[in-house]
């Protein structure tokens, strides 16, 4: 219950995005606080990646607020507590140059100051990520020559090397075989439970999700927002989402 | 063989020669793995309108092309976000109405000479003692930027949206980045001239990613690209009575058409 008094790290309030005067998203609000663990799930085009590029500041809300770490959005600075993955991560360009080893170090690029060079700490850091992303073995390779899997825990060390408070994933396993995803949702569970990572994704696999989130978003223009354990289980929005009976399990107990 | 080191115009050559491979390499890494090649050659052309100007109203052309390149650059950043049209049809537009703009400037003043020539191809003959000190002054300012963001240029390269949210300054480093290639290009251009530089800042880098490394090692190797074909070229050029920017350019070509070959599939 304690969680109640602190800040959340999202607070949003009647959020409404329009795009030339049609509603993409209209009448969000909800709060992420620290340590929880949701997906969002929705049909395709009903404004999931939208609601995420808005809490990351890429786009601008027709109306409505976000707080980030009780901080107005514009008026926030230390980015480096977020990490973002984007859906198409997976699918770098093979032509780029950079090995693994390059791309977490970005990591912590926007962390030094400037004329600032990499110091231990960074170095440490950017280590740390691809071990706990089991990558440090592919640390001199081309990224560009990686499996889909391989390059999806590049793209979330790389998150990680800037030691976020929260990781938010969209739609992390495109072009993902079925068995890394299998062991990416794993990975993803113990960076919540373990290192205590607040964690947002975007995702079609419901099934495979189902066992471990706390909360669950659904989106569509509008959010539905199961908070409740018992309400996931019968959530009704979620057949009327993508017209066909859902069944969620809900394991864990969820202060809120 | 270095005979030709006895004459200064030789001397100021090489050293304006050198330090624009410098420029041009690194600057051009980023520049090409942002798929933004085009903005050499659109810069390139609105120097030239500057050369016009300083040939017609007796200005030196070096300094008033620098000027004139970065009102380009501003131009073109403000088009692009302003209107919200294609960058490529953007460059391409600003490209024609340079030149365009340049030819009725220099006919217009009657100084439709051999001096524009040497602009549009480059001479090593004609590089003075001001244009090395320009080359000097305004490319070490390039360089230290270059050198101080290069880890926040590669970040933006690679996805300029994750370099955003994770706090980088990408609108404003995308500014001084394009105004950097501005006045690098100008300075280019007694060299290499403006029809060519595109090719000394798109080339090097193009021919050392076909070797598949890192971003540093990429990076160098297209700077050693660079800094051997100007050295050739220009070797080439004196002994063979050759024009230097196209020699170069030949150079840098003959260099990515081996590192094609070296690493064909």
């Amino acid at each position: 219950m304690q969680l109640k008094f602190r800040v959340p790290i999202f607070d949003v309030k009647n959020l409404e995005f329009k795009v030339r005067g049609q509603d993409i998203l209209s009448n969000i609000s909800f709060e992420i606080y620290h340590g929880e663990y949701i997906a969002i799930i929705g049909p395709n085009g009903g404004g999931k990646t939208t609601l995420i590029r808005l809490l990351l500041g890429l786009e601008t809300p027709t109306s409505g607020e976000i707080k980030i770490f009780g901080k107005k959005l514009k008026n926030f600075k230390e980015w480096s507590k977020i990490g973002y993955v984007p859906q198409r991560a997976s699918l770098v360009d093979a032509n780029f140059p950079a090995t693994v080893e390059d791309i977490v170090k970005m990591g912590r690029v926007a962390k030094r100051g400037f004329f600032a060079g990499i110091s231990k700490e960074d170095k440490e850091k950017v280590i740390d990520a691809m071990q706990k992303m089991d990558i440090l073995h592919l640390k001199d390779k081309m990224v560009g020559t990686l499996s889909g899997g391989q390059r999806q825990r590049v793209m979330i060390a790389r998150a990680l090397a800037s030691s976020p408070e929260i990781l938010i994933l969209d739609e992390p396993n495109t072009g993902v075989d079925v068995k890394s995803q299998q062991r990416f949702y794993t990975l993803l569970r113990k960076l919540n439970k373990e290192e205590n990572i607040t964690i947002l994704f975007i995702t079609h696999d419901i099934g495979v999700i189902a066992d471990d989130i706390g909360r669950l978003f659904t989106i569509n223009r509008k959010a539905t927002i199961c908070n409740d354990p018992k309400k996931i289980l019968s959530c009704e929005e979620m057949s009327e989402l993508y017209g066909i009976e859902a069944h969620l399990i809900h394991n864990h107990k969820h202060e809120h | 063989m270095l005979e030709m080191f006895e004459y200064e115009f030789m001397q100021r050559a090489f050293i304006a020669g050198l330090f624009i491979a410098t420029l041009a390499s690194i600057s051009g890494t980023f520049v090409v793995l942002r798929r933004y090649s085009l903005i050499s050659e659109t810069l390139a052309h609105s120097a030239l309108v500057g050369v016009a100007v300083g040939l017609v109203a007796g200005y030196n052309p070096l300094w008033v092309a620098v000027v004139v390149s970065l009102l380009g650059a501003w131009l073109i950043e403000y088009l692009r976000s302003a209107f919200s049209l294609y960058s490529d049809a953007v460059l391409s537009i600003l490209l024609s109405g340079s030149l365009a703009l340049a030819v009725i400037i220099v006919s217009l003043g009657g100084a439709f000479n051999n001096s524009l020539f040497s602009y549009l191809f480059g001479s090593i003959l004609s590089v003075s003692d001001e244009d090395v000190r320009a080359i000097i002054i305004f490319g070490s300012f390039s360089l230290i930027f270059l050198l101080l963001f290069s880890k926040e240029l590669y970040f933006i390269a690679y996805d300029e949206e994750v370099a955003q949210t994770s706090g980088i300054k990408v609108k404003f480093l995308n500014f001084l980045l394009v105004s950097v290639v501005a006045v690098i290009i100008a300075l280019s251009i007694r060299v290499v001239g403006s029809l060519l530089i595109g090719a000394l800042m798109v080339i090097p880098t193009v021919a050392s990613l076909q070797y598949r490394m890192g971003f540093r090692n990429t990076m160098l190797l297209s700077l050693f690209f660079a800094l051997l074909s100007v050295v050739a070229g220009m070797s080439l050029s004196y002994y063979f009575s050759l024009p230097s920017g196209a020699t170069i350019v030949l150079c840098v070509i003959a260099l990515f058409v081996i590192s094609l070959m070296a690493n064909k599939k």
